[in-house]
């Protein structure tokens, strides 16, 4: 009983961390019609630059060069700031392109990200990375550690609901689903295209930085191989499983692939060999997932329009 | 003497080697201030090319498009469009994820579609009042029934009202129209005719690309003809019909006797 | 000097891998409308079973890799009918984001059966030739002769042949090429054989020139990715352009930056071509 409970705490936990993040993409793809296949950086980003912002200033053998020693609510901010100062400044020039070319050029500034990490060490000990991340006390009401970090996330997770929400239920949005619906038409009324759009992706960017923040503080630990492209294509299938017409279902749809992961790790393999092939098993089955889902239901923002009452 | 409003300058445009509109001199004509003016010509004379020239979405190669004093060239289509010119579709465009109603109501000029006013709310009471102004709109062209309906089960003469309701909601001061009459049955036609010249009527400047010649010689003040991008004949209805360099243009083709 | 020299020559096998890698996958663009990510994995599909053949069941290295090309084709074959025919109508977006499952699929099976960790083949060591103090191992002189002789037989099938124009004309414009009677069914099928068998030579000479992980096929999708947008949307010399061009920035970057850049070298370059030349450096633009 008590691993079923472990597993339903990890599943909230993660789930609601990546559940931002698959929000932020529902954002930017399903409402703004842009495809981000970059997504970690953004994540990346803000994991760095709380590790950095809370660490202590390098000593000894310490191959990174900046520590700034604040306390966990600036590193937090800070996390947020960095997501969007990445998307800022690798959107600006690339948005006007056509979805595959976006999808590209986000996927590669992604992985350029993450060859900077690696190679250049004084960001963050290189491929060691930075332990001992600084978290706050989380010992508070008598609850342990994890629970307290599970209902954060999923606080988070809320507050992201519900800002783009609010966000899509205004005139704002909108003028953002003219835009992706018909960009000529929505031209021929005055919406500034580039604009709008520029606002969305670097909007839905903040939340993702806070996440890794977050992310950060649980694992205690950031190094690359956390923030490879892998995290962006497990948030795409989950946006893709959940669907994309309701936030419901987009939380359900990662909630439900973070479940799916988690049970197959908790299963006790007795060799090397077997857990190498539960691992390609996920792989295959969740690729699987994504071919089939995509094949009977479609995104309406790619497939067809809004169905008639 | 009215002002001009618009003004087509000496505009040339090239794909490639192929030279679209304008001959030797460029197209050029104007339009003084509340007129409507047609803008007739056959098949391929580049009617639709000019528009696109006019509103933004194509580029002069040389020549300058002029509205309200103001230099169109480096500007983009919804710049332009901010500065007053609306326009419709030869297809009839709409936004398939709105109701009838939100397709018009995101036709205004609205500033409650920045940030900062989404931050500091209170636009609520200025969608009370959006919702108002886009329901006579749509009640003037015909589509109260509609209101609360989806694009998709609109019909192609009901999405051609659709947008032109869209385009009205933001008090154009000059509008263009693409074969308005295109698709739409005649019961229909009849009205839009009415919906026209009520516009005239206020005030307003239009611009109207038509085939059929029945239906725009009756009801526009001037008319200029295009035949192969450059400009064939201008005047009156009246003197456009008489002119033989515009019936041998549309020789065997369906005109006004 | 000579080094810079050196690091150019490389690049210049590089190049020539990066065109026989692409080509298939430019095909597949032109024709099927669509970037086919899992076409990279399509190169590690043929680099293992050349690996499988060859050290694992000692094939000598000719037949492991024909067996591995036409399997690779009849694969590539199999998943561009079952999986990407009934969804192209739903817009080269969705095909894509499949194509990333597909590719998802092939690397858990490649996982799944051979496990991690390097391979290699089973083949004498390379001989280094010397010529005006450049070095070059005979493998890299057969990626070479390899990429020039299938630029050389694929420009006469593209010109020469019904299939090869049949293809040409789809790719510039399908509407028009079904509307003038060419079999539209029977032309995808050939490029997609065609495209899977490019893939699975540019697989055996990746198994006969690098190492061999089952991570391999995606470390080569950034690069594939590279030349086939700086080709653009043009005729096979673009690609062959492109390819060199992408092949030598990368291995003579080195000079200057740590090595660990290299393939982001190549995407800097495609970048910079998105944002100036967007049609890259082929004269069409798409219609």
């Amino acid at each position: 009983m008590n691993t079923v409970f472990q597993i339903g705490l990890t599943v909230l936990m993660f789930g609601s961390l990546f559940s931002v993040l698959t929000l932020s993409l529902n954002l930017q793809y399903a409402r703004g019609g842009m495809i981000n296949f970059g997504t970690v950086a953004y994540f990346a980003a803000g994991a760095y630059a709380y590790a950095i912002v809370t660490q202590e200033p390098p000593h000894g053998l310490d191959q990174y060069l900046v520590g700034l020693d604040m306390p966990w609510w600036v590193g937090f901010i800070a996390a947020g700031i960095a997501a969007m100062a990445f998307a800022i400044l690798t959107g600006w020039p690339t948005l006007r392109l056509r979805g595959e070319y976006l999808a590209l050029t986000t996927f590669a500034f992604a992985e350029m990200l993450n060859s900077l990490l690696v190679n250049e060490r004084g960001i963050g000990n290189g491929t060691v990375g930075l332990a001992n991340v600084e978290r706050p006390d989380a010992n508070i009401l008598g609850l342990s550690e994890n629970i307290v970090y599970a209902l954060a996330a999923f606080a988070l997770m809320l507050a992201t609901a519900y800002a783009f929400r609010r966000l899509l239920a205004s005139p704002y949005g909108r003028a953002v689903d003219a835009i992706r619906d018909d960009e000529v038409a929505a031209q021929a009324i005055g919406k500034d295209i580039a604009r709008l759009r520029f606002q969305v992706f670097v909007i839905s960017s903040i939340p993702i930085g806070f996440a890794g923040a977050l992310y950060a503080m649980i694992t205690t630990l950031v190094n690359p191989d956390l923030f490879s492209a892998e995290v962006t294509f497990f948030v795409w299938i989950a946006l893709v499983l959940g669907g994309e017409r309701t936030l419901l279902g987009v939380v359900i749809g990662t909630m439900a692939l973070v479940g799916f992961q988690e049970v197959i790790r908790a299963i006790p393999f007795e060799s090397v060999r077997a857990a190498e092939i539960a691992a390609s098993a996920e792989d295959i089955v969740t690729g699987i997932l994504f071919i089939v889902i995509l094949r009977w239901q479609p995104f309406s923002a790619l497939a067809r329009r809004r169905q008639a009452a | 003497m009215t002002r001009d409003l618009l003004v087509v300058d000496k505009v040339t445009k090239r794909f490639g080697g192929l030279k679209a509109v304008g001959g030797d001199a460029g197209l050029s004509f104007s339009v003084p201030e509340g007129t409507f003016l047609g803008l007739i010509g056959p098949n391929g004379a580049g009617k639709s090319t000019t528009f696109n020239l006019i509103s933004g979405v194509l580029k002069p190669t040389s020549g300058a498009v002029i509205l309200d004093g103001k230099d169109l060239s480096v500007a983009r289509p919804s710049d332009i469009a901010s500065y007053g010119l609306g326009r419709t579709f030869q297809t009839p465009r709409a936004f398939p994820s709105l109701t009838v109603l939100e397709n018009v109501m995101v036709g205004a000029d609205n500033e409650g579609e920045t940030l900062l006013s989404v931050l500091r709310g209170g636009w609520r009471s200025r969608e009370r009042a959006l919702r108002a102004k886009a329901g006579e709109v749509l009640d003037r062209v015909g589509l109260t029934e509609r209101i609360n309906d989806v694009v998709a089960n609109l019909s192609g003469g009901e999405l051609r009202m659709l947008e032109v309701a869209r385009q009205l909601v933001r008090d154009p001061r000059i509008l263009l129209l693409d074969e308005p009459t295109a698709g739409v049955d005649p019961s229909l036609q009849a009205k839009l005719s009415r919906i026209l010249v009520d516009l005239h009527a206020e005030g307003r400047t239009l611009v109207v690309v038509e085939h059929n010649l029945h239906f725009l010689l009756q009801i526009a003040d001037s008319v200029v003809v295009l035949q192969n991008g450059e400009l064939l004949s201008k005047g009156t209805p009246g003197e456009i019909k008489a002119d033989e360099k515009v019936i041998a243009a549309y020789l065997g083709a369906d005109h006004a006797a | 000097m000579t080094l810079l020299a050196q690091y150019a020559l490389t690049g210049v096998v590089t190049g020539c891998f990066l065109i026989l890698a692409t080509i298939g996958f430019s095909l597949t663009r032109q024709v099927e409308g669509f970037l086919n990510i899992a076409h990279a994995e399509m190169l590690g599909v043929s680099a293992f079973i050349t690996w499988g053949l060859n050290a694992g069941a000692g094939w000598p290295i000719i037949p492991s890799a024909v067996v591995a090309i036409v399997a690779t084709a009849l694969i590539g074959l199999f998943i561009g009918r079952v999986v990407y025919d009934p969804i192209r109508k739903l817009g080269p977006a969705v095909v894509l984001i499949s194509s990333v499952g597909v590719a998802y699929v092939i690397a858990g099976l490649m996982h799944a059966i051979i496990g991690t960790g390097i391979r290699t083949l089973d083949i004498p060591l390379a001989t280094t030739y010397k010529f005006f103090g450049l070095r070059i191992t005979n493998y890299q002189m057969i990626v070479v002769g390899l990429a020039a002789l299938t630029g050389i037989s694929l420009a006469l099938f593209l010109n020469r042949t019904k299939t090869g124009l049949a293809i040409r004309a789809m790719s510039a414009n399908p509407e028009l090429a079904a509307s003038r009677g060419i079999d539209v069914r029977q032309t995808s099928r050939a490029t997609w054989l065609l495209s899977s068998g490019l893939a699975g030579l540019a697989g055996v000479m990746l198994a006969l020139i690098a190492t061999l992980s089952t991570d391999i096929a995606f470390h080569q999708i950034l690069q594939i990715l590279a030349v086939a947008i700086l080709a653009g949307l043009g005729s096979l010399y673009s690609v062959i352009v492109a390819g060199l061009i992408v092949g030598i920035a990368m291995d003579v970057s080195v000079f200057w930056i740590p090595a660990g850049y290299r393939p982001l070298i190549a995407f800097s370059v495609v970048i910079i071509a998105l944002l100036v030349r967007p049609e890259g450096l082929s004269m069409k633009r798409r219609s």
